[in-house]
């Protein structure tokens, strides 16, 4: 058996985060392949049945990041999306799903080198959890 | 301001029936809005009602509980209709009609809200089982159901969700039908619980009384019982569907009939997700779930739903047990929504259904909140 790969799958805002994961490319930083970036518009639009279905399907690991508070191109969708996953941080381990598989971050556009950074750390975090347990157990 | 409603014929039931009465004979009232057994049936159902006449066959105290009526009032109040309505409601169907006005679903405008101590329910099945062997009547249920206090009504089961109810007593109503900790052998009385609620009673000319001594000692044991079954009720379904797996074998009858859904008072978008395209797969996409894993098992999409209605609704849920009614695999959705929303509830600090003028939890935020879930260190 080989070293365990995760699947992390991050929704990130078109604004900030995915500028700043553009900007890390374009400045040839690398970070985990492990992550599959999907943009979004804004984190406020990331309903909480987008996250529940990736860990149903396997996924290890869900990162939303988006703008800084304040700094949110539609004014004030961070505020919501922060709701939400508060919300499901409360009910996703009820099932069995760690609370810390599921995270939150504010990466603005300018910062690519945090942006790696931070990929960098949450792979070793999700890598050290070891796998979901949907990985074995889809629901689907 | 506070009421007294005699006993008629040695019947609370029609005693309730003249108080009724002499409400929809006011000039202010145009119609009641309550239970009432059907003409040539045993069924009782919530009925609008506009002819004093047929109050006789009103059915205000009885273990029927065929839907959530929260969900119907909204649809006689979410636009004007020019006519007052006064609408008797159990306590849980009160705050699922509280939930709903908050999303501009219904409006209090036109209605008198009139709660009623709740007279229990038996499950929908037990309740049909119940009527076919000779049920009590409608007196003798009341007297039996609140003087025992058990958790059966002669081998037929109460809804858990009953057994569970932290809040059977009305709030934030016109008037309140107390019944309990009143010594209902000289009757029953009414409270006013806001100014519309006081005029009503005022100009009814109706005997005054005041609030018995018991009531307040009543309310609170019930409240104890209740609540330490819904303890026992809730460590005992979190331990049952703890993990993925066991979650997936709870709900693996589930046919995705969405009837829990279509039951549901506080499930409020007007076209729900699930029945969209986003769920119309593509025949190819069961073939790759069933190859990746050797079998896929249809419908698909089952955990799934019930996870994301618990996302968007637990913080709303009003515990009325309609969800286990509606499920014809006889799953106990209620236990696992009664379970989930008192954490939402709690970690938003909300109490659906109890103040109209607090928001929706995931309809407001504050800037500087929940900052400790934010960040990777």
């Amino acid at each position: 058996m080989g070293t365990f790969e995760p699947v992390i799958v991050a929704f990130v805002c078109n604004w900030c985060t995915y500028t700043a994961a553009d900007l890390a490319g374009t400045s040839r930083l690398s970070y985990p392949t492990n992550i599959r970036l999907i943009r979004v518009m804004c984190t406020g639009m990331v309903d909480p049945q987008y996250v529940i279905k990736a860990f149903l399907e396997g996924a290890d690991g869900v990162l939303i990041s988006g703008c800084h508070p304040g700094d949110c191109h539609y004014i004030n969708g961070n505020y919501k999306a922060r709701r939400r996953i508060k919300l499901l941080k409360e009910i996703l381990p009820r099932f069995g799903i760690e609370k810390d598989r599921l995270r939150l971050t504010w990466i603005g556009a300018s910062d690519g080198i945090e942006f790696a950074e931070i990929m960098t750390r949450l792979n070793d975090q999700i890598i050290e959890m070891g796998p979901s347990q949907t990985r074995l157990n889809k629901a689907i | 301001m506070m009421i007294k409603i005699e006993q008629e014929d040695n019947s609370l039931t029609k005693g309730l029936h003249q108080f009724f009465k002499r409400l929809l004979e006011m000039q202010e009232i145009d119609a009641l809005f309550l239970p009432v057994r059907l003409k040539d049936s045993s069924s009782i159902m919530p009925s609008l009602v506009t002819d004093p006449a047929q109050i006789e066959n009103a059915v205000p105290l009885s273990p029927a509980f065929p839907l959530n009526s929260g969900r119907m009032v909204s649809r006689l109040s979410y636009k004007e209709s020019g006519r007052k309505t006064a609408v008797l409601l159990r306590s849980c169907e009160i705050r699922a009609f509280i939930e709903l006005i908050k999303l501009k679903q219904g409006s209090r405008q036109e209605l008198i809200l009139i709660g009623i101590d709740c007279p229990k329910a038996l499950t929908l099945s037990d309740y049909t089982a119940y009527m076919e062997k000779d049920p009590l009547e409608d007196d003798a249920y009341i007297q039996k159901v609140f003087s025992e206090k058990n958790e059966t009504l002669n081998g037929f089961n109460f809804s858990s969700a009953c057994n569970t109810c932290e809040n059977p007593f009305p709030v934030n109503t016109d008037m309140n039908i107390l019944l309990h900790g009143v010594d209902l052998s000289n009757g029953m009385m009414v409270e006013s619980g806001s100014e519309a609620g006081q005029k009503i009673l005022e100009s009814l000319n109706m005997q005054q009384t005041s609030m018995p001594e018991k009531r307040e000692e009543v309310v609170t044991q019930i409240k104890e019982v209740n609540s330490k079954a819904n303890e026992a009720m809730i460590e005992d379904i979190t331990e049952k569907t703890d993990s993925i797996s066991k979650l997936n074998a709870f709900f693996d009858r589930c046919i995705n009939c969405y009837n829990c859904r279509n039951m549901c008072p506080v499930c409020y978008c007007k076209e729900c997700v699930f029945n969209t395209d986003v769920f119309y797969h593509q025949p190819v996409q069961y073939h790759q779930w069933a190859e990746k894993n050797g079998l896929v098992k249809l419908p698909t999409d089952t955990v799934f739903y019930h996870l994301t209605r618990l996302a968007h609704i637990s913080h709303a849920c009003v515990g009325c047990g309609q969800c286990s009614n509606a499920c014809p695999s006889d799953i106990n959705v209620f236990e696992v929504f009664k379970s989930v929303a008192q954490t939402t509830q709690v970690a938003f600090e909300y109490s659906p259904g109890i103040d109209e003028n607090d928001p929706p939890p995931l309809s407001v935020f504050n800037e500087r909140e929940f900052e400790d879930i934010v960040g990777i260190k």
